[in-house]
């Protein structure tokens, strides 16, 4: 309970209606244009650029088609269930038909609205949520009827309480350390209290043959997932901001729809490689991303300069929780029983993530591994390590990673950023630097 | 074999010419509101004092943060990798490039061909580059000149923040109130800014031999705080201010050799 003296809201000041809609209408409008400007950005870099690109296209419109069709399935008595962060278990979202969106924020306008509360050493996809509550202006969190909120960095934590105010708020609480047996049992508890609080709110049952549908779904896309990530992993025929769009509007598409639509995208790729049709020259450096979530539309700054630079790179894989990390590991089930699926999807959802979170004696293995794999199958030839200001976890394991590369001849680069599009001259000048250092080792 | 190379600074643009690798003209000027035409003028100033007309550079290769205003390039290359090249040039040994301009400072790890290994910027805040000093030189009220010889002259070692020039100017002020002599607060300038540039090496490892070049390495102050902090010698050019002007030049001759 709140204290005696409280009234309101914890943390967002009361704004005139007046302004939450000036402020919203020009951001939004502000933000539509960033969302065309990237579209026409990938389209001139890849010149021939696949047909099938169009439908990712227009369902990355944040305030398009799709917040038009959620609208219409809440009328007819869909709940929406919104969720910070991949820790959510997705496949019990869907067994109970309702809709999982994915509500952490992207836009670089917004963060400054949260600076209004929050100092700016605060994470700023932290800020930028915050600001985008305000002005009302992410249709998924307003849509939302709950948010899942898993408390993994500090974050995320605070945010949970501001958001608080506004919609109900279902904690999760993921261990730190993953391989003692008592966290996995408390983490097993955390995924059937959720179950439960869905099963309430959508007043529908997870029975077991609903549970099995939607594990199958998310196998399915998970399966289409991996048809373009081994796309990836040839010369070009797809550039990184391009699959990285196709990967991340799963947060918030119709994901049987977004199944299928990425299979035809494959269709379309498969015949390029045969014609060696390519998006960017076979010699283009292979470049990964790691660190913080680069969220849709105002964080594509970071890719646009990669593969627009001169030199160019291409993004041929990420390790991130925006991207090619949502829908990498398929729910792995022994028998289709109630307890063996929950028991699943719990593991999936804990043991297969390599958030900075975790930590263990020996670090966090499981995300030093996950780089190492990927470095090896998608040829890379350096990683950035793309950190915004007050990403701490992320900030910290960098030291951690770069020796790792480092013995493995891997140049990586730390790029720390803010959201602004201010610095992008500095970090050009950087990202162009690497890229010139990354071609001249493919000379030799 | 005749190359040049520009060196679009923030503060000065430089010029260099080369014959065969061996530096024939070199020629600087503000950078200024038109820093193209103040490149222009440059360019024209080194052709005279090699006696050469522009038809008889082969290639011209532009670098530093304004490469994009450069009047007529030929190609481009970063300023790490200028850095990198123009490190060895001068110093074989050299495998750790410091440059410390106007604005911003960098470190670059390489190889004994001169190939950029990794490299570090300090790009968010002027405290560790050469304006820096200039500021602190007007808080003094000494020529920025007479900074570095005044601060030899410190019989101990004050200290400042230098995570942000705004924070280290108030931090100069109070020393000032303490009635500090004007030499202990000039060597706790250059100390807090070396201070930041060795961590930057650091981050990169220790790699001697280590070189300096850029604006800064001109000042005697800031040379001894580095050296303190790194604990080794440094090697310096003779003119390090051109440093990034003679690696682009390096690079252009590289690269008019490889088009033939």
């Amino acid at each position: 309970m709140a204290s005696e003296i409280e009234t309101g809201s914890k943390y967002i000041p009361e704004m005139a209606q007046k302004e939450i809609e000036e402020l919203g209408s020009s951001i939004k409008a502000a933000s539509i244009k960033v969302i065309e400007d990237n579209i026409e950005r990938m389209k001139k870099t890849w010149k021939n650029r696949a047909k099938s690109m169009e439908y990712f296209d227009e369902i990355s419109n944040l305030f398009g088609q799709r917040e038009k069709e959620i609208r219409e399935q809440k009328e007819v008595g869909k709940k929406v269930i919104g969720y910070s962060c991949i820790f959510a278990p997705i496949e019990l979202i869907l067994a109970a038909d309702a809709i999982p969106v994915r509500i952490g924020s992207g836009w670089y306008d917004t963060a400054k609205l949260g600076d209004r509360i929050m100092p700016v050493e605060i994470c700023p996809v932290i800020r930028s949520t915050v600001g985008a509550k305000m002005v009302r202006l992410s249709p998924y969190l307003e849509l939302s009827d709950a948010i899942i909120m898993p408390l993994t960095c500090d974050g995320r934590t605070k945010l949970s309480e501001i958001l608080s105010d506004y919609k109900p708020i279902w904690y999760m609480n993921p261990p730190r350390v993953k391989d003692d047996p008592h966290t996995l049992t408390m983490w097993k508890e955390e995924i059937q209290v959720i179950k439960e609080k869905i099963e309430k709110l959508t007043g529908n049952k997870i029975t077991r043959q609903k549970l099995r549908e939607s594990i199958e779904t998310m196998q399915k896309a998970t399966k289409a997932f991996r048809r373009l990530q081994d796309l990836r992993k040839g010369s070009p025929v797809i550039n990184g901001r391009d699959a990285m769009l196709v990967n991340q509007t799963s947060l918030w598409d119709d994901i049987e729809r977004w199944t299928q639509k990425v299979n035809e995208l494959c269709d379309e790729l498969e015949k390029r490689v045969e014609q060696k049709e390519y998006s960017s020259h076979p010699d283009t450096p292979r470049v990964m991303l790691t660190g913080t979530p680069m969220l849709w539309p105002d964080s594509w700054k970071v890719p646009n300069l990669i593969e627009e630079s001169n030199p160019q790179g291409v993004v041929v894989v990420d390790e991130q929780c925006s991207g090619d990390r949502v829908l990498y590991d398929p729910v792995g089930v022994d028998e289709w029983i109630m307890s063996d699926m929950l028991a699943a999807v719990g593991e999936r959802y804990l043991m297969a993530c390599t958030c900075p979170c975790f930590t263990s004696e020996h670090g966090n293995e499981d995300r030093i591994n996950w780089i190492i794999d990927r470095i090896k199958e998608y040829k890379v030839d350096g990683v950035i390590y793309y950190v915004v200001r007050g990403c701490i976890l992320y900030a910290m394991e960098y030291a951690r990673i770069k020796r790792v590369l480092d013995k493995m001849n891997i140049p990586v680069y730390y790029l720390d950023t803010e959201y602004t599009r201010e610095d992008v001259g500095q970090m050009k000048t950087r990202v162009e630097a690497f890229l010139e250092m990354l071609e001249a080792r493919i000379d030799i | 074999m005749i190359s040049a190379g520009i060196d679009m600074g923030t503060q000065r643009v430089k010029v260099a010419i080369l014959k065969d690798n061996e530096i024939i003209a070199q020629s600087q000027q503000f950078s200024g509101f038109e820093p193209t035409k103040a490149a222009e003028q440059s360019f024209q100033e080194a052709l005279q004092q090699a006696n050469l007309s522009r038809t008889d550079i082969q290639h011209v290769t532009a670098t530093g943060a304004g490469v994009n205003m450069a009047p007529f390039a030929d190609s481009t290359i970063s300023m790490m990798g200028a850095d990198a090249r123009a490190g060895t040039y001068f110093f074989p040994s050299a495998r750790t490039v410091i440059d410390v301009g106007a604005e911003d400072a960098r470190a670059v790890k390489c190889d004994e061909k001169g190939r950029m290994l990794d490299f570090v910027v300090n790009a968010r805040c002027a405290a560790g580059a050469g304006t820096f000093i200039e500021a602190m030189a007007r808080a003094l009220e000494v020529e920025l000149e007479d900074m570095g010889s005044l601060s030899l002259k410190a019989e101990k070692a004050s200290t400042i923040n230098a995570s942000c020039v705004i924070f280290a100017e108030s931090d100069v002020v109070s020393l000032i109130h303490r009635e500090e002599p004007k030499p202990e607060i000039a060597r706790a300038i250059f100390d807090a800014m070396a201070e930041r540039i060795a961590s930057m090496v650091h981050r990169l490892g220790i790699n001697p031999d280590i070189t300096l070049m850029g604006g800064a390495a001109k000042d005697v102050g800031f040379v001894a705080s580095l050296k303190r902090r790194l604990g080794m010698d440094i090697l310096i050019p003779e003119e390090p201010i051109f440093a990034g002007a003679v690696g682009a030049a390096l690079i252009a001759a590289k690269r008019a050799g490889r088009r033939r």
